[in-house]
């Protein structure tokens, strides 16, 4: 019996298993995104109401419940992970200047697309300003590019209704 | 005159004949480190570096001898002795000769198989693969895997950061694992002062005690040979840079470099060596250096034709930076991504750790009859280690005070009969595991008998453990083996039981490690576990030789970090688990004396499933020597496969990322006289990957060593 169709076996063995690429980098941003990433930072206990997280961006400060839900960017968003302690999030939005990014908390119940969806939502957290942390940050998404590093917390025993920030009728 | 001349004869007669000769190859290479002695005796010696012996006292009369030696085929020859007598022995090549000789497993050297596996990397392999630690070199055996220095035998130890090990270390036959924390350091001895490394797989207690639980490794370091003899290796290299830009970390290419010196003079009666070295490395993370002091002496004292003295120290001192884990976001300069895996968390800069540790041991052997034979040994293993770090500093020191009192009989030609007591104290002073004490005592028995072509193993031990002098717990640990020759090759089978006993740092530590606070548990009891192996070495089609075993643990009590509240963690006996596996090694010899090949695979089992143990573990190694054995210039390469562990401890609270193991490491030789020149390009594909979660294991890295022997 010749060896040689074991040798090949094992050739093509050691071959095949060196083809992987093993750690690769993973960077925070979605590859391709146009839009603002980061990292969301959770602490307290998660409400058992709780239906999704989100991320969503002003380029103006939202002056009233209709602004908050017609202002917003992406006006149909996505969950994040909020399960464990630290997420990384990538959002959508278009190439602007956003004066307020904030993670937002949803309560179960089905929302219509009106200024009623406040009664369902609360403020979890939002950008900071890098110069005074008690103010919202404001970043921005260049043409075909991304706004990156704007994390923040999300303290799920004190989330915030949407009153505290705008007036609603 | 007349009177010295009588008194000469005297000492003549009562000490008994002498047998010399050589032991080399059929081109005329001596042949060291064979083994040259008379079966189903205590008479046995090795050959020195050039391959000469001295067997002695031998009766008058006829005598068989065999020689042995790795990768050689065995050869007897009988001598009619007076008073001296010589024995050549040419010895062929036989690549495909698994374990010749076996000492692991039975604590005195025999031939023939033993009953449970036993796997050797030679010294060719340790110098052809050109390693630079000797966990490089004991990595490389198959069914073993080294996970950040602690060493898994068929996926018995796991992982837990800087504490245990299931596997009991011993070199030159004395233990040396550490006194407080169990584990293992690989670098207490120059890997160029290890002639031979024998793994034991399996449970080892019944002759072993503790730590034996999942196996044994042996360090077999160089004996002393006559004459004067120098040794100087030199070793240079760098490291690759990190194969993606996001990832770089420094801008000059990190290096290390080594040497090592040892000198030696010795005569038929007494022999002493001096060995130094020094290694520094730039390391290839960030905040990776190291620097290593190494001093080791050994000496041998034939006191008389029967009796023999071995005398055996050595000092290391290792500083080292603490790449402790790699940094994930947020934690350090991040570049934008999720984790860098060759940076460290800001956090932790300017962590170091002075390591050192060293040991002395004395063993004395008497040869009293051809029938029986005594040994006593003394050990002191000493370690400290000290840690700066921004978050807190920790030290601890610790001995293991260790002797031993064996006895070996022959009762007839076909039975051997082992007995002996041990006894071992252990201190530690330290602030993590506080200042405590441990005792252990014990007797053990094996006895083997020849039955027709087969053979039976029977033995126990039974150990007490003392924890700072308080009662005692006892530790019965059997075994029962056997070899049978079966189709063309050698059936065996063993059962035994295993047992660890809890380390002092297990006891009593209390630390915060990754932002838990871990808490002592005096409580915790031995792990104990039953091994099963039933295993089949057999030649296939006159160029392949296969070795396969089926292996079963059932393991009690098995002591893993528990989390008992959100941010503590204490180590408690929790698991019960099943370990089994099919262990399988294939040598092929398709182009003898010039083209060698060996296939190994295993294939592990775990219930429930343990962490860090992969399922699959491939290693292919293969060496080419176009001029034959001896030939001029060699090239070889050995490539391993871990599949991706299944799971890790802790997983939810740690970055759980981690990846399948893919290493090729190549090599080439050319030796010019006295010059052997090596060069070793580990992980030549510079595949990026990590044994255990957040801690990047090597990348490629070249090395060029040197070594001129006298």
């Amino acid at each position: 019996m010749s060896l040689r169709p074991a040798a090949a076996f094992v050739a093509v063995l050691a071959a095949a298993m060196a083809c992987d690429a093993g750690l690769e980098p993973e960077p925070i941003c979605a590859r391709g995104l146009i839009g603002v990433c980061g990292t969301i930072r959770f602490s307290g206990t998660i409400p058992d109401s709780t239906d999704n997280v989100f991320v969503a961006a002003y380029a103006s400060f939202p002056q009233t419940c209709s602004d908050l839900i017609f202002n917003r960017q992406p006006f149909i968003p996505s969950s994040v992970p909020y399960a464990d302690s630290v997420t990384l999030y990538s959002v959508a939005v278009p190439p602007a200047h956003y004066e307020w990014v904030l993670a937002v908390w949803k309560k179960l119940g089905q929302l219509t697309l009106s200024a009623r969806d406040t009664a369902l939502l609360r403020v979890a957290g939002y950008y900071r300003s890098p110069a005074d942390s008690t103010l919202p940050g404001a970043v921005t998404v260049p043409s075909g590019g991304v706004a990156d590093s704007v994390d923040f917390k999300v303290n799920f025993d004190s989330l915030r209704p949407a009153t505290d920030f705008v007036t609603c009728p | 005159m007349s009177l010295a001349l009588l008194g000469l004869l005297a000492v003549q007669a009562a000490s008994g004949g002498v047998v010399r000769g050589e032991v080399h190859d059929p081109r005329g290479a001596p042949i060291r480190g064979a083994v040259v002695g008379v079966p189903g005796t205590t008479l046995y010696t090795f050959t020195d570096a050039v391959g000469r012996y001295r067997l002695a006292p031998l009766a008058a009369g006829e005598i068989r001898l065999r020689a042995a030696a790795i990768g050689y085929s065995p050869a007897s020859t009988t001598v009619t002795l007076a008073d001296s007598a010589r024995a050549d022995f040419t010895l062929d090549p036989s690549p495909l000769e698994l374990t010749p000789l076996d000492v692991v497993s039975t604590k005195v050297p025999h031939f023939g198989e033993s009953p449970t596996s036993v796997a050797q990397v030679t010294e060719q392999e340790i110098a052809r693969r050109a390693v630079n630690t000797v966990d490089e070199a004991v990595d490389k055996a198959a069914g073993v895997q080294i996970l950040n220095g602690q060493i898994n035998i068929r996926g018995s130890t796991g992982y837990v950061q800087g504490l245990n090990s299931r596997v009991l270390l011993l070199v030159d036959g004395v233990p040396m694992n550490q006194g407080d924390r169990g584990g293992i350091n690989w670098d207490l001895l120059p890997v160029d002062q290890i002639e031979r490394v024998d793994i034991l797989k399996g449970a080892g207690s019944s002759l072993y005690g503790s730590a034996a639980l999942g196996g044994v490794v042996n360090l077999t370091t160089r004996d002393v040979p006559s004459g004067v003899h120098g040794r100087l290796r030199v070793t240079g290299g760098a490291y690759a840079d990190p194969p993606h830009p996001e990832w770089a970390f420094r801008n000059t290419t990190g290096l290390h470099d080594g040497v090592d010196l040892s000198g030696s003079y010795g005569t038929e009666t007494a022999a002493g060596r001096l060995a130094i070295g020094a290694r520094h490395s730039d390391g290839y993370r960030e905040q990776d250096a190291r620097d290593h002091w190494q001093l080791a002496a050994k000496g041998r004292w034939q006191a008389s034709p029967r009796t023999r003295l071995d005398v055996s120290g050595a000092w290391a001192v290792d500083q080292y930076q603490v790449p402790l884990t790699w940094c994930s976001r947020s934690e350090c300069d991040d570049r934008g991504q999720i984790y860098q895996p060759f940076k460290v968390d800001t956090s932790e800069r300017g962590a170091r750790t002075d390591s050192r540790k060293g040991y002395l041991s004395a063993q004395l052997r008497t040869v009293a009859s051809e029938r029986f034979a005594w040994q006593a040994r003394g050990s002191w293993l000493r370690t400290h280690f000290a840690d700066y770090r921004r978050t807190a500093n920790e030290a601890s020191v610790a001995n293991r005070f260790g002797v031993e009192v064996r006895a070996e009989a022959h009762p007839d030609a076909a039975r051997t009969v082992l007995v002996g007591g041990e006894g071992t104290f252990s201190d530690v002073v330290s602030d993590i595991f506080g200042t405590h004490s441990q005792s252990e005592f014990a007797a053990y028995g094996e006895s083997e008998q020849r039955i027709g072509p087969g053979r039976l193993t029977a033995g126990a031990r039974l150990d007490y453990l003392a924890v700072d002098a308080g009662s005692l717990t006892a530790v019965v640990s059997p075994r029962v083996g056997a070899t049978v020759p079966l189709g063309g090759g050698t059936l065996r089978a063993s059962v035994g039981r295993g047992f660890r006993a809890p380390t002092m740092a297990e006891r009593f530590v209390h630390t915060v490690a990754a932002g838990f606070e871990v808490i002592p548990n005096p409580t915790l009891r031995p792990e104990t576990g039953w091994s099963l192996e039933l295993g089949h070495t057999t030649p296939v089609l006159g160029a392949l030789r296969l070795d396969a075993a089926l292996f079963w643990t059932e393991a009690r009590d098995l002591i893993e970090p528990s989390l008992i509240s959100a941010d503590t963690i204490q180590l408690q006996n929790v698991r019960r688990a099943r370990i089994a596996g099919l262990d399988a090694t294939l040598l092929a010899a398709p182009i003898p004396d010039h083209l060698t090949a060996a296939l190994a695979y295993q294939y592990l089992d775990t219930r429930p499933v343990l962490a860090f143990r992969p399922r699959h573990l491939v290693t292919v190694a293969a060496d080419y020597v176009p001029g034959g054995r001896g030939g001029a210039w060699g090239v070889g390469a050995d490539f391993r496969y871990a599949s991706r562990p299944e799971r890790i401890e802790l997983e939810g609270f740690i970055d759980p990322r981690r990846v399948s193991v893919r290493v090729l490491d190549v090599r080439a030789s050319w030796t010019i006289r006295q010059v052997e020149v090596r060069l070793l390009i580990a992980n030549a594909l510079n595949y990026i990957y990590n044994l255990v979660p957040e801690t990047l294991a090597p990348v490629r890295t070249i090395s060029v060593t040197a070594v001129w022997s006298y």
